[in-house]
């Protein structure tokens, strides 16, 4: 056992790192995630907003390690006889796990997810590129060394390639991919750290939940329907698993799509995109008002380059053109209209009337589906009766008429520039009561 | 600039129509078989129908169907009822506002390519149970990915990393499921 390293995190205690990862924290590239922000410019809204991707980076890490010690702990012999895994392959997947969770976000733009939108198409798939593709660039571009030719990797031979391909959820990975969902699923260590730390940090109680109840009752087991594994909760974790749903449901509605920080969110990125097409202009890039894509060295080395110091600085410096003075000013454009979280048909067509009738008004419109964070109410299976010879697989919404009551967010809203404000609303009432008066 | 507010009718106009199409034909139409039937209309029918399909042990994935899904029930184009069988799963039943959403969506589904796909689609694949689509999607998310990425399968590969991925198949009933993709051209080149 070499020698480890304690990190104090504010949500959980000390997080341990051995030479290996330490070495890769202090790799520049890990580092840059000290100048990315975790949400963004919401602290615009919740002035406690100030953490970055460095800490939580050290959190999906060691989360990620604790489900799945427990999933091993609980189900090796599942894992070994109705999955194929093996001892020594396990041993190596839990490296694995903890480089790719410590390394899942060294990929992001600055303001983090708001800027995801600046990112190319990938022409292999004409969809665009996200951070993970930049993440697994970074990592097989930039960190080789640190990586593969760690002394303490001489017995894994864990390359670069399979952690982009485990960030980018490459089939190529085979049964390893199973851990994929500890950073990408509805039990991953990714949300189960964001949710303690954002509350934390920007002082509300809605994405609290009890990870300890989660992490002891997490566990592995075949869907019914397909045979295919699934993460799990044992019955005894129902009420945990109820906990991290609504945990998710009110950090949503309250902080990720709030709306004065969606405005913030706009504004970043039109900032941003001003500032990338001044720097690129003339440049080799096709796409001048987008990151550069994850598709070389060279083009990774730009890309790291922008980070939320470089881009605020440049706010500063009233070089982020028209959004860069609204930035500055806090003159953010305002929210007119919205439908309800869930709307129906009619609240639908109601909401084109809106648009149609502000016309030229509109400044931008957001939707919750957009947002990274958006919250559909994809289901937790439950494992009931764990290890007494009947044990079966449902789904958290059948046991809870809580979670069964919830439906995804797919609420849309209007925004104007603020001087225009009175008149859209103005507008928005009139049709309302047109409405109304018609019904 | 005129802003849009481009409410994808056409996708719940699609989950609609799917649901109605599927409805004589499907063992058990639930949330599983529409994320896989998706799958399949946009990438072996090539219709573009905006969904971003990921790959999990459980085949390919969107969490926004599921969310679209939801929509699509509280407009009530569709009802979803937990099955009570061990199987476990959902059935999704056409509900009394799917005429409605289906003609809001007409300028998708009535394109001659669309309805086609739509109609091949349903009559190929809508009378396999969830565990047959996810292992058929699988198998051509699989194939697609290593070719996308320039290094295309042998057949043997392409087991190998399937069985993988979903062991509780044998060699066999993942290579007849092969040959059955291959032979109906549902399955690009094999190297």
């Amino acid at each position: 056992m070499g020698k480890t390293y304690e990190i104090r995190d504010p949500i959980h205690g000390f997080i341990e790192l051995n030479e290996w990862e330490r070495d890769i924290v202090n790799h520049p590239i890990f580092q840059r995630l000290r100048r990315i922000r975790q949400l963004g410019l919401t602290d615009m809204v919740y002035p406690g907003a100030m953490h970055t991707r460095f800490e939580h980076s050290l959190g999906v890490m060691h989360v990620a390690t604790k489900m799945f010690d427990q999933i091993v702990k609980r189900r090796q012999n599942f894992l070994e006889r109705e999955l194929d895994f093996t001892t020594g392959g396990l041993e190596r997947d839990r490296v694995l796990v903890r480089l790719s969770c410590l390394l899942h976000d060294v990929g992001h733009a600055p303001f983090s997810h708001a800027a995801e939108g600046l990112m190319d198409n990938d022409p292999k798939s004409n969809k665009s590129f996200k951070h993970e593709n930049y993440s697994g660039a970074a990592v097989a571009f930039l960190m080789q060394d640190v990586v593969e030719n760690h002394p303490l990797n001489q017995n894994y031979k864990i390359t670069v390639q399979e952690i982009a391909d485990f960030l980018n959820g490459r089939v190529a990975l085979g049964r390893v991919l199973l851990w994929r969902s500890l950073v990408s699923g509805q039990l991953d260590a990714d949300r189960a750290d964001y949710l303690l730390r954002d509350s934390h940090h920007i002082g509300v109680a809605y994405g609290r939940y009890d990870l300890n109840r989660l992490l002891v009752t997490l566990t592995i087991a075949l869907d019914p329907e397909t045979e295919s594994p699934v993460l799990a909760i044992e019955d005894g974790g129902v009420h945990a698993a109820e906990a991290l749903i609504l945990a998710r449901y009110f950090m949503f509605t309250q902080v990720y799509f709030q709306h004065t920080r969606r405005a913030y969110d706009y504004h970043s990125v039109q900032a941003l995109k001003h500032l990338l097409m001044e720097a690129q202009r003339g440049g080799d890039f096709a796409n001048k008002e987008a990151f550069p894509p994850p598709t070389s060295r060279e083009n990774m080395e730009q890309y790291l380059k922008w980070d939320d110091w470089r881009v605020l600085g440049m706010i500063h410096n009233g070089l982020a053109g028209e959004h860069g003075e609204i930035l500055l000013k806090r003159q953010h454009h305002r929210r007119v209209f919205e439908t309800p979280e869930v709307p129906n048909t009619s609240d639908l067509e109601f909401a084109e009337q809106v648009c149609e009738e502000l016309n030229d008004l509109v400044s931008f419109v957001d939707k919750a589906e957009s947002s990274w964070y958006k919250f559909e109410s994809a289901d937790i299976p439950i494992l009931l009766r764990p290890g007494q010879g009947d044990e079966e697989l449902t789904k958290l919404s059948r046991l809870s008429a809580v979670v069964s009551g919830l439906k995804a967010v797919s609420r849309t809203r209007v925004y104007v520039a603020i001087e225009n404000k009175e008149e859209a609303r103005k507008k928005v009432l009139n049709l309302r009561l047109k409405k109304e008066a018609q019904v | 600039m005129k802003v849009s507010l481009d409410i994808p009718w056409q996708r719940y106009a699609l989950i609609a129509e799917l649901t109605k199409q599927c409805q004589e034909k499907c063992p058990q139409f639930g949330k599983t078989v529409l994320q896989k039937m998706v799958y399949l209309l946009q990438e072996v029918f090539h219709i573009d129908c905006g969904y971003d399909f990921d790959i999990y042990a459980y085949g390919p994935f969107t969490p926004q169907l599921l969310q679209d899904l939801d929509l699509v029930e509280h407009i009530g184009a569709v009802k979803i009822y937990p099955v009570a069988s061990m199987s476990g799963g959902y059935e999704i039943k056409p509900g009394d506002q799917a005429a409605h959403l289906i003609e809001k969506g007409s300028d998708f589904l009535q394109k001659y390519e669309v309805k086609k796909a739509i109609e091949t689609l349903v009559d190929e694949f809508g009378c396999f149970r969830a565990k047959d689509l996810e292992l058929r999607s699988t198998i051509i998310f699989v194939q697609r990915d290593f070719q996308k990425h320039g290094k295309p399968l042998s057949a043997a590969g392409l087991i190998e990393i399937v069985k993988q991925l979903k062991p509780k198949y044998t060699d066999l009933e993942i290579q007849e499921a092969i040959e059955e993709l291959r032979k109906k051209r549902y399955l690009e080149t094999i190297a």
